[in-house]
């Protein structure tokens, strides 16, 4: 059973099955072997045409005792050795490419070899690829390549990222695929220059050491690595960002626990709140659309706007007036006596409240509009709410704004932050981005975006401005540049217009109930069955210019996840002091 | 009119599927009680004997199988001759006792045309479908099926022969036809004679799996004299007397001291080798590698339909009609 042309075959088309398009299957030779993921490819004779090679993948292997006919024939093939009978072993191959393209099934007989070098990069594409990155490392150890045009908006853009947390180490792919996204500009071309990256830590502190040493990262992560074609470094341009910490009086301290140095806390001041209306992100509730508060929330930020007058001495801070009294844009004043300043978001939303909910007297309509008084009165218990959670976000004194382009990548550790402030950080950042590369027009410089958690965000059910917001990167980033590296739990969970604009969607293992979802479609059943035994740092990649999903592994970072991680011996031990 | 038939003795249902006939189907004509001599071995009243099993290390099962093609008739002037296109395949297999495997050896696939009344015309080949063409003086299908019967026969025994001179222990479906002196065994699952007298038959009821008869020798004096025994492969739960017992025969050319240690090894290896009821209908006697052979053979003889066609459009306009 091992007659072979070449010294790549590994066995021939099997001739009991029909042969499609789609599929078919390789008998072994006895001294050969195929595992999941093996790439291979067939050369068919076809009439008129010539030799047409067929490309295709190992979706699952296979073995059986042929001769015996029932269960206990094992025993007598294997032990007795009454019944004749031999091991035949095989393998079912997806098609992922017929070249030259005529789609034609592969004749039963032929030899199937084992696609190398050349070869291989024409089963995954890499030939056809206008810019191939390397997106992890196939089961051969080789690079297995995400054509960026499908990412950076020329073609498609955004990646989604599926998994149960833990174990389906969606971050750690992210910030993977990022580090090979900055560290190959070879590869991605003009959107390298000015590339900025806007990271949101949800959960712990993982992403506060992006610019540390790994201490365990070995030379067998160092080989994948190498395979990768980058030089295994940590992150060289990070800027860290985090809130202040609550009543810390008047020194800001960012509120994070094991890294102070290096991590600068950000606030807006009530200007910068009041101009870029981040009022609307206080209502990002889902259950807050279905009254009329987003009606009021509209009105009285448009108000703010207008009423809104700088303090003399007083950097950031506002006072409410009348715009009757002739106040021009960019004028300071000073209070009067007892005229309210407002410097934090408390001293705001007393502002707000004597004009839609004041305690004597009847609401301000030009602010409330004619809406019902228990409207007005959730909205300012909203508003309350929203003081009392995030209140140390917006300050008055100098800037204190996130600085996008301090760093290439931007981290903002959000993780210290209720929901309703993560919501709100989240929603004003986005604002930010996306309203900068609307003025613009322009595609370039890219500004990417990673976003855990994104069914809190953008949830399938409910309306909330920064739903509005995502999905409107999700239909719009594309050509404005701005791109979306989403992560969830559940993809079933996540507003379908946000999933279904993403062109490259990953997945690492997955619940056995949510990988049977049609959020899931772009697997094949095989790969379905695997996502839910798949390893962490294993995740399954589908990309439009490759009809097959592929599974890759992805080395260990060099840089720290954690601070028990850190390097201390090859960094400055005074660095920061 | 209502016949009442006494009650002779206890009724069963054969064990094997109703389509292969009874393996219990006696035909006095074949029997001579003349020639059957029962004291070749044991002079006086016979009891069971145990099998031994001596060790031998490999044993070749030898086996063929056939089937009839296609009916062909040659026109001619003096009127229609006609004729049987058929394919057989014999072959072995081959259990390496102490390696614990089996395989096939030697298999081969032969096609044969015979016509009748002494014509014949060669049949076209196609498709790499080869018939040889024989002829036989009659013009009765029976003549023509045992002309190809007898050349599978043929063949089978020249196999068997030859598995035997290699040094191999052989065990042939069916009679023994080569009477030379070497180690192969004739293995008859169907009892079409009974052999032993009213006397000594009744033993045969008594030999429990993996015992034998004494030996005895059949066609004493005559052209094809052989040793002869039964022996029981299996003791089936419900059974009658005979189920699970298969005749065996040897060539009496060879030494009565070698003929009972090739009974004794017989008696002790085949019940190894007995199928199981609900895996074959013609358990236990039809054997676990001769039930591989044939079926391996069957598949070499290609697919019915496809050689019917090979064979209708490779004499298509030749003159034969198939």
């Amino acid at each position: 059973m091992t007659s072979k042309d070449s010294d790549n075959g590994v066995g021939r088309v099997l001739g009991t099955e029909h042969t499609s398009t789609r599929e078919f299957r390789v008998v072994l030779d006895d001294a050969e072997y195929l595992q999941l993921d093996d790439l291979v490819v067939v050369r068919t004779q076809v009439p008129q045409q010539g030799e047409v090679r067929t490309y295709g993948i190992v979706t699952e292997v296979a073995a059986v005792y042929e001769g015996a006919n029932f269960e206990s024939d094992t025993h007598r093939i294997a032990v007795d050795g009454t019944l004749p009978g031999a091991k035949v072993r095989s393998a079912e191959i997806a098609i992922t490419r017929v070249d030259p393209e005529l789609w034609v099934s592969p004749d039963p007989g032929e030899q199937v070899e084992r696609a190398r070098n050349g070869e291989r990069e024409k089963a995954l594409y890499v030939d056809e690829m206008g810019r191939p990155l390397p997106i992890g490392l196939g089961r051969d150890g080789d690079p297995v390549f995400v054509d960026l045009d499908f990412f950076d908006g020329r073609k498609g853009g955004h990646m989604s990222i599926s998994g149960i947390s833990g174990v389906a180490t969606k971050t750690s792919f992210a910030l993977f695929f990022l580090r090979l996204l900055t560290a190959r500009p070879d590869v991605l071309g003009e959107g390298a220059a000015n590339l900025r990256i806007l990271v949101f830590n949800v959960k712990g502190e993982d992403l506060l050491w992006l610019d540390k040493h790994n201490r365990y990262f070995d030379s067998v992560a160092a080989e994948g690595w190498a395979a990768l074609g980058v030089e295994p470094e940590p992150f060289p341009s990070v800027s860290f960002w985090a809130p202040p910490r609550p009543q810390s009086g008047d020194v800001v301290v960012p509120d994070t626990g094991g890294r102070q140095e290096g991590v600068a806390a950000f606030t807006w001041s009530p200007r910068e709140f009041v101009d870029d209306g981040l009022l609307r992100f206080l209502f990002t509730d889902a259950t807050d659309s279905r009254n009329q508060i987003p009606f009021i929330e509209e009105r009285v930020r448009s108000q703010l706007q207008r009423y809104a007058v700088d303090v003399a001495g007083r950097p950031g801070a506002i006072v409410l007036r009348d715009p009757i009294e002739g106040h021009g844009p960019g004028a300071s004043v000073v209070p009067n006596p007892g005229e309210r300043v407002i410097t934090d978001l408390r001293t705001l939303v007393e502002g707000i409240e004597e004009f839609v909910d004041p305690e004597d007297g009847e609401p301000d309509q030009r602010w409330t509009g004619r809406v019902q008084a228990g409207t007005v009165s959730a909205f300012a218990r909203r508003l309350h709410s929203a003081a009392h959670r995030l209140g140390h976000l917006v300050q008055a004194g100098e800037t204190r704004r996130i600085d996008r382009r301090a760093a290439q990548v931007t981290v903002v550790a959000i993780q210290s932050l209720h929901d309703l402030g993560q919501r709100f950080v989240v929603g004003a950042l986005l604002a930010e981005t996306f309203a900068e590369k609307e003025q613009t027009g322009q595609r370039l410089p890219l500004s990417v975006i990673v976003l855990d958690e994104l069914n809190k965000y953008a949830p399938r059910e409910g309306n909330s401005p920064l739903k509005e917001m995502l999905i409107d990167i999700a239909q719009r980033g594309r050509s404005l540049g701005v791109l979306l590296v989403g992560a969830q739990q559940t993809a079933s969970r996540v507003a379908s217009e946000v999933m279904e604009n993403a062109a490259i969607r990953v997945a690492g293992r997955l619940d056995a109930a949510e990988a049977e979802r049609s959020e899931y479609g772009w697997m094949l059943p095989s790969t379905r069955a695997r996502a839910r035994l798949l390893k962490p740092g294993t995740m399954v990649v589908s990309q439009p210019a490759l009809p097959v999903p592929l599974v890759v592994e992805f080395p260990f970072p060099p840089w720290a996840t954690r601070k028990e991680e850190v390097d201390t011996t090859s960094s400055d031990p005074f660095e920061g002091l | 009119m209502t016949v009442t038939i006494a009650a002779m003795g206890q009724l069963f249902v054969e064990g094997w599927a109703p389509e292969y006939g009874s393996p219990f189907e006696t035909d006095d004509a074949l029997a001579d009680p003349e020639k059957v001599d029962e004291t070749v071995e044991v002079d006086g009243p016979w009891a069971p004997l145990p099998g031994v099993d001596d060790g031998v290390g490999v044993v070749a099962f030898v086996d063929g199988v056939r089937r009839i093609d296609a009916r062909v008739t040659l026109d001619d002037p003096q009127g229609p001759t006609f004729g049987i296109c058929g394919s057989y395949g014999v072959g072995a297999v081959v259990w390496d006792r102490a390696g614990g495997r089996s395989d096939y050896r030697d298999l081969r696939v032969e096609r044969l045309a015979v016509f009748g009344n002494g014509q014949g015309a060669p049949i076209p080949d196609s498709s790499g479908i080869i018939y040889r063409s024989e002829s036989v003086p009659d013009s009765d299908p029976g003549a023509l099926i045992k002309r190809f019967h007898g050349a599978m026969r043929k063949a089978e025994a020249a196999l068997s022969e030859g598995l035997a001179q290699s040094g191999l222990f052989v065990v042939a479906d069916g009679p023994i036809n080569d009477l030379s002196a070497t180690e192969k065994v004739g293995y008859i699952k169907s009892h079409r004679a009974p052999y032993l007298s009213p006397q000594q038959a009744p033993v045969i009821g008594r030999v429990r799996a993996g015992q034998r008869t004494p030996l005895f020798v059949i066609g004493r004096g005559g052209q094809y004299e052989r040793y002869s025994w039964y022996q029981r492969l299996a003791d089936l739960p419900g059974g009658h007397s005979w189920t699970g017992v298969v005749r065996c025969e040897v060539s009496s050319a060879l030494p009565t001291a070698t003929a009972v240690s090739i009974a004794n090894r017989t008696a002790a290896l085949l019940p190894l080798v007995g199928s199981a009821p609900h895996i074959d209908p013609r358990a236990p006697q039809n054997l676990v590698p001769i039930a591989a052979l044939e079926r391996e053979l069957r598949r070499m003889l290609g697919d019915p339909a496809f050689v019917y066609r090979a064979l209708r459009s490779a004499v298509a306009g030749a003159g034969v009609e198939a």
